[in-house]
């Protein structure tokens, strides 16, 4: 592919998804009904987005196309689990899961 | 005004632990559009439109294969769905501000952006409040993603690849994913996700992601009256 076709990709995609960002903001006085109405959906969205983000990256070991069950992320997952359900912040679940990761790596190589 | 700064600076407090994993998946999307013969220049240009490392990446993969324009152009929009989501998430609070601030808010709505920004602390803030806080992270998520992908750039992979500092990226989720889980009915909209995201990641276009969060959501709604029917059915003998 030529440098203007590649240029002319990166508009079609760049306002693409501009437009799928914008969509329902700008919408937004003409869908507010709509809103309202799903507000039981909306409260049941972020579970379900936060756990189909991260399940399978958790679960399976890049490239996932091989389907390889990683038993060190999962262990590193459950200690990131276990303090988050004891801190609030974001920060210190990650640093144990990490550093847990780290450990087995080092354990088992 | 001094509030909104503190809502400003607390988002931007917040979205800095996530830098680690922005970082090296930056790093690859520089390096990466570098070795595939693209100037620095249309890297950073793709970066910036796109503002999508997934489909940035989805896109790097399609090129390199030849694949035609209209099929690339596509998949990576499908791949940036999940966004219509974040938007109607946000569009009562992005929706009536004035234009010049709506459009930059919307063009930097990301995974982080609505990580964050739906936690239940948050969900309890004032609307001006939570909008400060977005604004903070979002433009300091903005900041970190396009530096990392410049120092991709300038460095190639240089990250050893060993330390796996990507995997913080889902670890941070699945922080934030706890965080929210308060109750049966939220666990069991996770559970059910989780899944199926698992069980469908490997549909096209990244199109099992969607699926997954209908499959929860979806779930979640009806599972609860299931119960209820079950247990009424069971009447006396239940102890409730």
């Amino acid at each position: 592919m030529d440098n203007l076709t590649l240029w002319m990709l990166f508009f079609a995609v760049g306002l693409g998804t501009f437009l799928v960002r914008l969509s329902f903001i700008q919408l937004h006085g003409s869908t507010e009904a709509l809103i309202q109405r799903s507000k039981n959906v909306l409260m049941l969205l972020p579970p379900a987005i936060l756990a189909a983000l991260c399940i399978p990256a958790i679960v399976f070991s890049r490239p996932v196309t091989e389907y390889q069950v990683d038993p060190v992320q999962l262990l590193a997952a459950a200690v990131t689990i276990l303090i988050a359900k004891f801190s609030r912040s974001v920060f210190w679940p990650v640093v144990g899961g990490m550093l847990c990761l780290w450990l087995l790596r080092i354990l088992s190589s | 005004m001094t509030d909104h700064r503190k809502q400003f600076w607390l988002g931007v407090r917040d979205l800095l632990p996530l830098v680690s994993g922005v970082l090296p998946f930056g790093l690859i999307a520089g390096a990466t559009g570098v070795s595939l013969g693209m100037t620095p220049e249309m890297v950073m240009g793709m970066t910036v439109l796109f503002f999508a490392g997934s489909a940035q990446l989805a896109a790097y993969s399609l090129i390199q294969d030849n694949a035609p324009f209209i099929i690339i152009m596509i998949t990576a929009v499908v791949v940036n769905l999940r966004f219509a989501i974040y938007s109607a998430t946000f569009a009562p609070l992005l929706g009536p501000l004035k234009k010049r601030y709506r459009l930059p808010l919307a063009y930097m709505l990301s995974d982080q952006v609505y990580g964050l920004c739906s936690m239940p602390e948050q969900q309890q803030k004032s609307d001006s409040e939570r909008l400060w806080y977005l604004t903070g992270v979002a433009v300091s998520m903005a900041l970190s993603w396009i530096l990392s992908v410049v120092l991709g750039i300038a460095l190639g992979a240089s990250i050893p690849s060993h330390w796996s500092l990507e995997f913080t990226i889902p670890l941070a989720f699945l922080a934030m994913l706890v965080t929210t889980i308060s109750n049966r009915q939220l666990f069991i909209v996770a559970l059910i996700s989780g899944s199926c995201a698992i069980g469908f990641q490997l549909l096209p276009y990244n199109t099992g992601f969607i699926v997954a969060v209908v499959a929860g959501v979806s779930a979640g709604l009806l599972i609860p009256g299931l119960w209820q029917k079950w247990v009424g059915r069971k009447g006396g003998d239940s102890h409730g």
